[in-house]
């Protein structure tokens, strides 16, 4: 990697401070997991690091009208392990348990694993100067995308958001909280993904070069019931194929609405409004799950090689909800 | 491979007007931007944000009960520290991306893939590795159930996996094979030894919790 | 290299023991032979202790780094090492690639060497190696078979993309289709992989004056000082070097490397030792791969189940410039036959030997034929193959391991092709057979018996992460009737007597007879001592459970540490080297293995995997076993994971790390289960090797497992969720052509 400064700041208002470095680069570093790989492969050379770790919130703390809020320095291992979100936000915990392996659970951060930068590998390799790097091409669409985007495929770029937490945060209604030299914003989940654009496609999210995302906020879950489910190629260390959050407000044994978001498969958390509208007022039951599964990937277009996500979609979208159903859908593990 | 020194992370489109607004109306702090002092800023317990390296660099790390003063460059990873500058080379770099475990140590009590740790920023913590972890002659029961159970062929990703049970059996002194899985899928071995692997951690005697 | 064997190709006439070897010859009963004994470098690797080359710190020691082509194909037209010279704390720096004449300055695939610097400290020499200017004139280049095949496709090879071989023909291949009542006509493939040591490929050089000392990460010590001594132009008797453990090399670390040489003339250029170890990107795309196989097969089946006809045309890519072949058809007996294999040229990194080197290939290319074959023929699969088989002998006892093997896996419970149970889950049982050559020559050793009773063995074979140290140390203790912890075993030196490169599989076959001999001779000399002590004549002296004593009269003797101080001053010292009668060549073995296939998303779970595996005579039985649950388990990555993936493109690899470069972790691994066989028949066949042959089968078995659970056949590899589903969507619609 490029030689750096470092600043271990304890403040927020230190941490925003000292990513402000005037025609130079500075970023924060949280967990590790991310940034250090890109450094040591040339994906970015930052000047100035600055250790985000001691500044942030790691504490996750009840909220008056029953919600949680999440501080960022949360590390994923004490997300998967905290009663309280594992009760209010079962998904949540779903998603946190599968991020990576425990050494990178240990580390990473909720804010971290938010923030990450995509997987894609022409982003990965120094010797593809893509869109996102400052180039003027994406090489999947002629290339290996075989673990890239069925959705939202318009481009200039195809990525899949590689952040787990970011799906069952949509789904959930969270906000996020920012801090800027300018104060503090709060961000609603769903709004702070970005899809990408010639002008956006540098970044996958809202947050200025020199913002952190401090908080995650979630709202009170209300009557709702929640399935999750992840499908993956290899079972240890391993990004998922496919995923989703689905979380179901239920009026007896009718779906009243839902709240469906799937993983792996977008530039963004994907909210699907065709699997919502195939649930809306429908029992449930096996039939509404296939037949959620099948509008959830109606409108997908795949790119030459990764249609076989849109079957392997399909079948999450329909496991997760026979899971909210009690139907204990089929999961090969070891 | 010659490179340009533009992060290609990094947008062109800054908004140069904030900048410029918060450049004219002077420093917020007192952080000197000035880059390279080498050795003026020890990075750990200090108020406000002072700025280190990029050259060399004072720690002090814990180290198996030992402190280790080095001079290192905040670029370091702790994984080359230890193996560079102290010798300790039974830390192993297999992949240096965070992905094959063969670095792993226990900082503060939860393992860490060392190659993707900095130095730096693990001052003050506990660190563990499997160079300390034998006592003189005695193995530590987990290196021993290694050994009972040929867990190990190459021996490369072995100091890993090692530290890694040890971890697992601090927090579960009798786990279950599915508990097993669940604590050392961060690790990779391309000899093959995870069946006896798999016997040795779950065949552990003599560890106490952590 | 000994891994050029062809076994099946007609053995050499065996020469019959020799003097020593029927002296000498392996115990009825064996004491420690055979027997688990723990790796006696087991302490070392768990504490940290043991030092690999990598960890190798020398005072006063810089760090090299290679720079490396970025482009598959293209031409150096300049290096301009100015900028890295005057780079912090660089101390030598060179150009591996000279512009100027065409063949020198060519480059072929992306990560060939092109210079290279040292600097003071890792990240220095990183960031120097980054200031080197490299011009190139980029060339056309070709990404995949297809393209390097296509008639439109860009001459990018001297002689030709494409290199066609030597057709091979048996029999009469128009009357074997006559014969057929069934005739499978489809192409089968198999992918490139790359070896993915754990420890990369590297070296520390050091220099006093004109004698260098390597620590390299090697199989071969003697192989490494020859390719020095020869890229260096310096005497072999300059150079030492030195490998105590080593991190994998599954066949790849026979050769020094370009790395070796850079690192060598480095440290002459920096007057200071030099450690240039690769990185993992490094690995992927410069340090060898398996090549991948394809072929084309016709092949015709009799109504009551003989095969009559084979007739393929294969072809696979070793990279730039390199071989591929593999053995075709695999085991089973077409007596009407015809092949033609074509090496296909690639601008990717070159192959080097990869654990049974063109076995894995031609297993699968077979394997999955014979199961379709079988169906056609409505056999079961096994009784299927061992109606086919060669003729039986101890190196090809197929017949005996499959009936074996079925029962104890319980291969009767085996449905048809396509699991009928309802529900996305399928199950299925498949079955393959494998064979592997082994055998022994070039090994040497010399025996150290002091008076105070202590035992070196010294040999310079290395350890690869077999065992080899631990079957040093056993095979003398049973000579000598010592306990394992008796003997030192000294290993991984150029200064020890001279032995093959650890490939092939036959270090154990090499190196026992050679110890066997000369721990022999040794106790001979210290019998000749002892006999006029006990008034006998010293052919009546045996020796066991550490003493020296009468045959059949175990207290007309003295202990091992008695008899050793009549030794004097002057220690025993003998040398041994390979002869026939203690080792022989040829293994067979049979894997079964049982999935779980989700039809809906195109996962697939080994269930288990059981084998039946023979070695002639066991060693070690402990590190035996371990060698086969670790061929098994990297054959499984071989069916379902590891890919080196180019971007069809570009020709740049895209997945050079260990993220995206899929590797099995504990949650992948199947139940194994071992049946290695340990008979009279096998035991009398001498030491045989056995690292390589449980690696070749296990994806064959596990892709016609597949087959059974899905009904839809997939004929490549890997097995990747898109073919699962693929083929599963092709048999709806009317079968998986």
């Amino acid at each position: 990697m490029k030689a750096f400064e470092y600043a271990n700041p304890t403040t927020e208002k230190d941490a925003v401070t000292a990513l402000r470095v005037d025609g130079r680069i500075a970023l924060p570093l949280a967990g590790g997991m991310d940034l250090i790989a890109r450094m040591k492969d040339y994906v970015t050379s930052p000047d100035r690091i600055v250790n985000v770790k001691n500044a942030l919130d790691t504490t996750i703390a009840a909220q008056p009208g029953g919600g949680l809020k999440i501080g960022a320095g949360v590390k994923i291992v004490d997300l998967v392990e905290n009663a309280q979100v594992a009760k209010l936000y079962p998904a949540v915990v779903a998603a946190a348990g599968e991020v990576g392996t425990p050494q990178i659970r240990n580390a990473g951060t909720v804010g971290g694993n938010i923030n990450q930068r995509p997987r894609c590998w022409y982003f990965r390799q120094e010797e593809f100067n893509c869109y996102k790097k400052g180039g003027n091409r994406c090489f999947s669409p002629a290339g290996e995308n075989q673990y890239h985007a069925i959705f939202g495929n318009e481009g200039p770029s195809h990525i899949v958001h590689p952040s787990s937490l970011a799906v069952p945060f949509v789904a959930y209604g969270a906000t996020f909280r920012v801090v800027g030299p300018n104060g503090e914003r709060t961000v609603a989940a769903s709004d702070f993904f970005t899809m990408p654009t010639l002008q956006n496609v540098r970044k996958e999210n809202v947050l200025a070069d020199d913002e952190i995302l401090t908080h995650v906020m979630l709202p009170a879950p209300g009557n709702v019931r929640t399935g999750h489910y992840e499908v993956r190629y290899k079972e240890s260390h391993d990004w998922p194929l496919a995923f989703t959050t689905i979380v179901l407000t239920m009026n007896g044994n009718t779906i009243q609405s839902a709240r469906v978001v799937l993983g792996a498969v977008a530039p963004i958390p994907w909210r699907s409004a065709d699997a919502e509208q195939a649930l809306a007022g429908k029992p449930l039951n096996e039939a509404t799950a296939i037949a959620a599964g099948e509008a959830a990937v109606r409108a997908a277009k795949p790119l030459s090689r990764n249609g076989y996500k849109v079957q392997i979609t399909k079948t999450a979208v329909k496991r997760a909800i026979m899971q909210i159903a009690g139907l204990k859908p089929v999961q090969l593990r070891a | 491979m010659a490179q340009k020194n533009k992060d290609p992370e990094k947008p062109e489109q800054i908004d140069r007007s904030r900048r410029n607004f918060l450049k004219t109306a002077g420093a917020v702090s007192t952080v000197p931007l000035v880059a390279g002092i080498a050795g003026a800023a020890v990075a750990d317990a200090q108020t406000g944000a002072a700025i280190a390296g990029p050259g060399d660099v004072p720690i002090q790390l814990m180290v198996n009960g030992k402190r280790l003063n080095l001079n290192i460059e905040p670029r370091m990873t702790l994984l080359n520290a230890l193996r560079n500058k102290a010798d300790l080379t039974g830390n192993k770099r297999g992949c240096d991306r965070g992905v094959c475990g063969a670095c792993t140590m226990i900082i503060d009590g939860r393992t860490a893939y060392s190659c993707s740790t900095l130095a730096i920023e693990v001052q003050g913590k506990q660190i563990r590795t499997v160079d300390g972890l034998a006592n003189g002659a005695t193995l530590h029961p987990v290196q021993q159930a290694f050994c009972d159970r040929d867990a190990l062929m190459c021996g490369f990703c072995t100091p890993g996996f090692v530290m890694a049970t040890v971890a697992l059996i601090e927090k579960h002194p009798n786990p279950t094979p599915a508990q097993v899985k669940a604590g050392l899928d961060g690790n990779i071995c391309r000899c093959g030894t995870f069946t006896r692997i798999m016997e040795a951690a779950t065949s552990v005697k003599g560890v106490a919790r952590g | 290299m000994a891994n050029a064997q062809q076994p099946g190709a007609p053995q050499p006439a065996p020469t019959g023991p020799t003097a020593n070897a029927k002296k000498y010859a392996w115990p009825e009963k064996p004491v420690v032979l055979s027997t688990r004994v723990k790796r006696l470098d087991g302490p070392d690797k768990v504490s940290g202790r043991a030092k690999y080359s990598f960890d190798i710190n020398r005072p006063g020691m810089i760090f090299g780094k290679i720079v490396r082509s970025p482009h598959p194909h293209a031409r150096v037209t300049a290096v301009d090492l100015s900028e890295a010279r005057r780079a912090p704390g660089v101390k030598a720096a060179l150009v591996w690639k000279e512009p100027g004449t065409e063949a020198a300055s060519e480059v072929r695939y992306q990560g060939e060497p092109v210079a290279a610097v040292a600097a003071e400290t890792e990240e220095q020499a990183i960031d120097a190696a980054r200031l080197v200017k490299v011009t190139y004139d980029v060339l056309p280049h070709v990404a995949s078979e297809a393209q390097s095949m296509a008639s439109d496709a860009p001459l990018v090879f001297q002689g030709g993309n494409t290199r066609k071989g030597a057709t091979q023909e048996m029999g009469d291949l128009e009357e074997g289709f006559k014969q057929a009542a069934h005739i499978v006509e489809q192409t089968y493939s198999t992918h490139v992989i790359t070896h993915v040591c754990m420890e990369s490929h590297g070296c520390v050089c050091e220099w006093e004056g004109d004698k260098l000392t390597a620590w390299v990460s090697t199989q071969g010590v003697h192989a490494s000082r020859q390719q020095l001594a020869d890229g260096l132009k310096i005497p072999q008797a300059n150079i030492r070097v030195i490998t105590q453990y080593m991190g994998g090399g599954f066949g790849s670390k026979t050769n020094v490397g370009a790395e070796g040489l850079i690192c060598a003339r480095l440290a002459q250029q920096a007057t200071a030792p030099v450690k240039l170890f690769l990185d993992r990107k490094e690995e992927h795309l410069d340090t060898g791969n398996r090549p991948s196989a394809f072929a084309k097969i016709r092949a015709g089946v009799s109504a009551d189940g003989k095969l009559t006809a084979f007739d393929g045309q294969s072809w696979g890519t070793g990279g730039a410039g390199a071989v591929s072949g593999f053995p075709l058809p695999y085991i089973y007996q077409f007596p009407n036959r015809r092949r033609v294999h074509t090496d296909v040229f690639v601008n990717a990194g070159q192959q080097r030997p990869m654990r049974a080197p063109g076995h894995p290939q031609g297993c699968f290319l077979t394997e999955i034929l014979m199961d379709e074959l079988a169906d056609r023929v409505r056999m079961d699969p096994v009784e299927f193959r061992i109606k086919n088989l060669p003729e039986a002998s101890p190196n090809a006892a197929w017949g005996d391991y499959f009936r074996q093997g079925a029962k104890a896996f319980g291969w009767d419970k085996r449905h048809p092709t396509g699991d009928p149970t309802p529900g996305p889950i399928k199950n299925g049982f498949g079955v393959s057979a494998h064979q592997w050559g082994g055998g022994g020559r070039a090994g040497r050793a010399h025996c150290e018996i002091t008076s105070d009773g202590g035992v070196v063995m010294r040999t310079g074979t290395q350890d690869i992460g077999t065992g080899t140290r631990t079957i040093v140390a056993m095979l003398t203790a049973e000579t000598l009737g010592l306990p394992v912890s008796a003997v030192k075993p000294e290993i991984g030196d150029t200064m020890y007597p001279v032995c093959g490169a650890s490939g092939g599989s036959t270090t154990a076959a090499s190196i026992s007879p050679a110890i066997r001999i000369a721990a022999g001779k040794a106790l001979d000399q210290l019998f000749e001592k002892v006999a006029p002590q006990l008034g006998v004549s010293a052919d009546v002296l045996v020796a066991d459970t550490g003493r020296i004593h009468v045959k059949g009269n175990a207290s007309k003797g003295m202990t091992w540490k008695d008899a050793c101080k009549l030794i004097g001053t002057e220690p025993i010292s003998t040398d041994g080297e390979w002869e026939a009668g203690l080792s022989s060549t040829g293994t067979s073995g049979v894997q079964f293995t049982e999935v779980d296939v989700d039809i809906e998303t195109g996962i697939v779970k080994v269930k288990r995997v059981l084998t039946v595996q023979d070695c002639g005579l066991i060693v070690d039985r402990l590190t035996a076993e371990s060698q086969v649950y670790g061929g098994i388990i990297g054959s499984l990555n071989f069916a379902l994971f590891e890919d080196r993936i180019l971007d069809r493109v570009t020709g740049q690899m895209v997945n050079p790390n260990m993220e995206s470069y899929l590797l099995a972790g504990m949650s992948d691994i199947p139940k194994i289960d071992i049946m290695l066989v340990d008979t009279p028949v096998q035991r009398s066949r001498g030491v045989i090797g056995i690292g390589e042959p449980p690696t070749v089968s296990t994806a064959s078995s596990i892709a016609n497992a597949v087959r059974n659970a899905t009904g839809a056949t997939v004929r490549s590899l890997p097995l990747h969720p898109h073919k699962i589903l693929a083929a599963i969507e092709e048999q709806k619609a009317g079968g998986t052509k």
